[in-house]
């Protein structure tokens, strides 16, 4: 694997931006056991995993907390980590445009750098917590782009989240809070509110990605994920929900990211030539 | 620009190995300044530079003690920087297959990921000091991959340095028993740059152009103004500059500049 960290500016955030990299090249194991994958073949593309960190994170989260390189390897899977800062991933009311980033740009911009497949088939996006409200965000503002998606531990239900008055919920700096909504108390029904964006595609009939999520029956945002997948099913929508023992940490997002790369992305295991 | 720092095994050396690769990208000069920023698009490939570093370095000195990055983006050039330890970008006897790293893994590698142009047109070395001397060996070595290779304080006249730090006269960490099997018959052999270019040249290669500069004051002058005679002797399309300076990154930043107006660039991307 190639670790490759990004610096570039970024059109849409308006200021430079960190990416982390995984392309997948021939490494120490394939090279002892001889490994067949077609690493660097001119005019191939790789599958691409699009991985959102969670609140107070950044870019290097996933690959110095997980085993994702692993994982992503055993999978010829490149994979993109973006850094979304607190912004839930929307564009900010007050601040940066970090869904048109993390959809437009950043896609647009790293397939012309490496090879990234461009097809929706090909290309996936899953996060942890506020990334895992991200991931979904993501995937129901663009469903024609992933094919995909995975929440772990995802802040699933934001409505009721911006409305919290526990103690997770008041660590964020309110200055920061009040710049990504514009009227944070009241999403339902706003493209924010994601069983409300899902109910929009649903009567329009879109063509939704693969929708699965996990959590564990421990963590303290375990209800906002029934609740949003109460919301699923009452719209029919064939949402995977795995509900499983485990709270908010690492220890749940490295097994639950491993379960998702190696046994629920559809992945080929090697270049698309 | 986009800077990429890059970790990646290495099945030449066998080992992890890092690379810095800086690729133009719009950025907010351009924007600011309402330059041509339409350079980047789908299908986009870049000239590019490898650029060497010299003994006690590694892939990050270019990044870290120049501005390489302002002046590349001017250009629209891409730029490649490895690691080669202090191996003289050799096929060490006891050590590693430098050469063969920087030669034909490391353009397969790069050409495979990032967007840069494949054709020898568009490829071009350069390096300083001990990566001086490298530039060039890659580029005698391998003529049909490089249009032009660069020389700053280059340790180009390889048979007069190597004689010299044997001696203590120049101080450098080389060891030579790993780098060579017989440190005494290296005159006359490919390690040796006359003695390679006479034999390309007997050849009738298509030899790269070489541009070589030197500070006046650097303590490898003399063996720099050698250097410019044998290659002028041996008929080399040679550019030969030398300015006040001594060896340090003063010299490097100022005259790296140089080799970059000196480079046939598109100053754009290019088609592929």
């Amino acid at each position: 694997m190639a670790h490759i960290q990004c610096s570039f500016y970024s059109q849409s955030l308006m200021k430079n931006a960190n990416v982390i990299v995984f392309i997948p090249t021939e490494n120490a194991d394939d090279y002892l056991i001889g490994t067949d994958v077609h690493y660097g073949c001119k005019g191939g593309k790789y599958q691409t995993l699009y991985l959102l960190h969670g609140s107070y994170g950044g870019s290097t989260d996933w690959s110095l907390l997980a085993n994702v390189e692993r994982y992503a390897q055993s999978r010829a899977l490149a994979v993109v980590m973006p850094s979304g800062e607190n912004s839930n991933y929307v564009d900010m009311d007050k601040g940066e445009a970090y869904l048109t980033y993390v959809t437009e740009e950043l896609p647009a911009f790293l397939s012309k750098i490496f090879p990234l497949s461009k097809k929706r088939e090909d290309t996936f996006i899953a996060g942890l917590s506020m990334g895992g409200y991200g991931a979904f965000r993501c995937a129901l503002a663009k469903p024609e782009l992933y094919g995909f998606a995975a929440s772990l531990s995802g802040a699933l239900d934001m409505q009721e989240l911006q409305k919290s008055t526990e103690a997770h919920a008041l660590k964020m700096p309110s200055g920061y809070r009040e710049a990504v909504f514009a009227d944070r108390k009241h999403l339902e029904g706003t493209d924010n509110d994601l069983s409300a964006l899902l109910a929009k595609r649903v009567s329009e009939k879109a063509d939704l990605p693969q929708l699965y999520m996990t959590c564990g029956a421990e963590d303290f945002i375990y209800p906002t994920n029934e609740i949003f997948y109460d919301n699923a099913c009452k719209l029919g929508v064939p949402v995977t929900f795995e509900r499983a023992h485990g709270v908010h940490d690492w220890d749940f997002w490295d097994t639950h990211i491993r379960e998702v790369i190696n046994n629920l992305l559809p992945c080929c295991g090697d270049l698309k030539i | 620009m986009a800077y990429f720092q890059c970790n990646y095994f290495s099945p030449t050396l066998c080992f992890n190995t890092d690379i810095n690769v800086i690729i133009p990208t719009p950025n907010s000069d351009e924007i600011l300044n309402n330059k041509k920023s339409d350079y980047l698009y789908d299908g986009a490939k870049f000239q590019v530079l490898y650029l060497l570093h010299g003994a006690y370095g590694d892939y990050s000195d270019w990044m870290r003690l120049t501005s390489i990055e302002k002046y590349a983006q001017d250009h629209k050039l891409a730029v490649v920087m490895p690691s080669a330890s202090n191996s003289f970008y050799q096929n060490m006897y006891r050590g590693s297959d430098y050469m063969t790293y920087i030669l034909e893994e490391l353009p397969a590698f790069v050409q495979s990921i990032f967007p840069v142009s494949t054709r020898r047109e568009n490829t071009f070395i350069a390096g300083l000091s001990m990566g001086g001397y490298g530039a060039v060996k890659m580029a005698l070595q391998k003529p049909e991959q490089y249009a032009a290779c660069a020389s700053l304080s280059g340790a180009v006249d390889f048979m007069g340095i190597m004689k010299a730090a044997q001696s203590g006269e120049i101080q450098g960490p080389f060891r030579w028993d790993c780098i060579f099997e017989h440190p005494d018959e290296v005159q006359g052999s490919e390690a040796d740059l006359f003695a390679l270019a006479a034999k390309r040249m007997k050849e009738g290669a298509r030899l790269p152009r070489i541009f070589q500069s030197c500070g006046t004051e650097d303590f490898i002058y003399q063996q720099n103004v050698h250097a410019r005679q044998e290659f002028e002797k041996l008929g080399l399309d040679l550019t030969y500059e030398e300015h006040p300076g001594i060896h340090d990154w003063n010299y490097w930043d100022t005259h790296i500049q140089r080799v970059l107006d000196w480079l046939p660039l598109a100053n754009d991307s290019v088609k592929e």
